[in-house]
């Protein structure tokens, strides 16, 4: 199991041998296939952080719910603005590792 | 590291997001549309109705294609949500300007996400794409002839009636 991408609060891992992805959370870590990573990358991106700030969204907490509704999961803003870092990053690690597997 | 990504997705993931954005697009054109016909059915304008509800399934018909592609390609399509649709026009001229307006800007969003494919290398949706590009020229092109026959016939009285009657040929015959 590789790591693919590092936050504050959030680790990623993709596992060759079973061909799927874990994410560390900081209290558990869940297993995600393809397509549930990239539901997961959706939700994250539909956050919108300004309504935490502009009185919208007053308590600050987003909740999604992961893979298929297994897994529920409370965020706080900061954990939030982390988050989007998080999948951005994770993303762009997947890119990278595709550009270099590329045989050309 | 094994690429997992691209055992399970052919698309680009940035190009499958905009991808998602232009089913949004197909799916407004279609509900802008279907608000057009109904404009023209309440001002019993019947062939130009009946132009504007082909248009919108035509509209529907473009969003399914694209939202087939992506998940028959691993991706994940997400079903559109619908918003601001205008339902107010003050005459047919008008309709047939904002439809014209409305295919140019879906024609530079395609052509956008055609450059952004060539960018990240993802020539399979750039040759998915081509059909729309071709079918964005046809589109274009009749809004014009719709609106060439503004500037003949009029926009008023027996002059529109008579407009209206010749809507039902204003597409291109390699069209239908
Ligand atoms: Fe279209
Ligand atoms: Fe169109």
């Amino acid at each position: 199991m590789k790591v693919l991408h590092q936050s504050q609060f959030f680790i990623s891992y993709q596992c060759d041998k079973q061909r799927c992805f874990f994410i560390e959370f900081p209290h558990k870590r869940i297993k995600l296939s393809f397509c549930q990573l990239l539901a997961f990358r959706q939700q994250v991106k539909e956050i919108d952080l300004n309504a935490h700030f502009n009185g919208q969204n007053p308590h600050g907490l987003e909740m999604l719910m992961l893979c298929n509704r297994q897994h529920f999961f409370v965020f706080s803003t900061l954990e939030c603005i982390d988050l989007k870092e998080f999948i951005t990053g994770s993303f762009a690690m997947l890119e990278l590792n595709s550009l270099l597997t590329t045989p050309f | 590291m094994k690429d997992l990504v691209r055992q399970k997705l052919s698309i680009h993931v940035e190009i499958m997001d905009l991808l998602n954005k232009q089913i949004e697009k197909e799916a407004h054109s279609s509900s802008a549309y279907l608000a057009m016909a109904s404009w023209c059915d309440h001002n019993a304008l019947a062939n130009s109705a009946d132009f504007f509800y082909e248009q919108a399934a035509e509209e529907r018909e473009h969003m399914m294609k694209i939202f087939r592609y992506i998940n028959d390609n691993g991706g994940t399509a997400y079903s559109p949500e619908v918003s601001n649709v205008n339902h107010d026009f003050k005459s047919l001229e008008e309709i047939f300007e904002t439809a014209l307006d409305q295919e140019i800007s879906i024609t530079k969003s395609i052509h956008n996400l055609v450059g952004k494919c060539r960018k990240v290398n993802d020539f399979t949706t750039e040759y998915f794409l081509q059909w729309f590009i071709a079918e964005q020229m046809e589109e274009e092109q009749t809004m014009r002839r719709a609106l060439e026959l503004f500037d003949l016939m009029g926009t008023e009285g027996l002059g529109l009636k008579l407009l209206d009657e010749r809507i039902p040929n204003i597409r291109n015959k390699s069209q239908k």
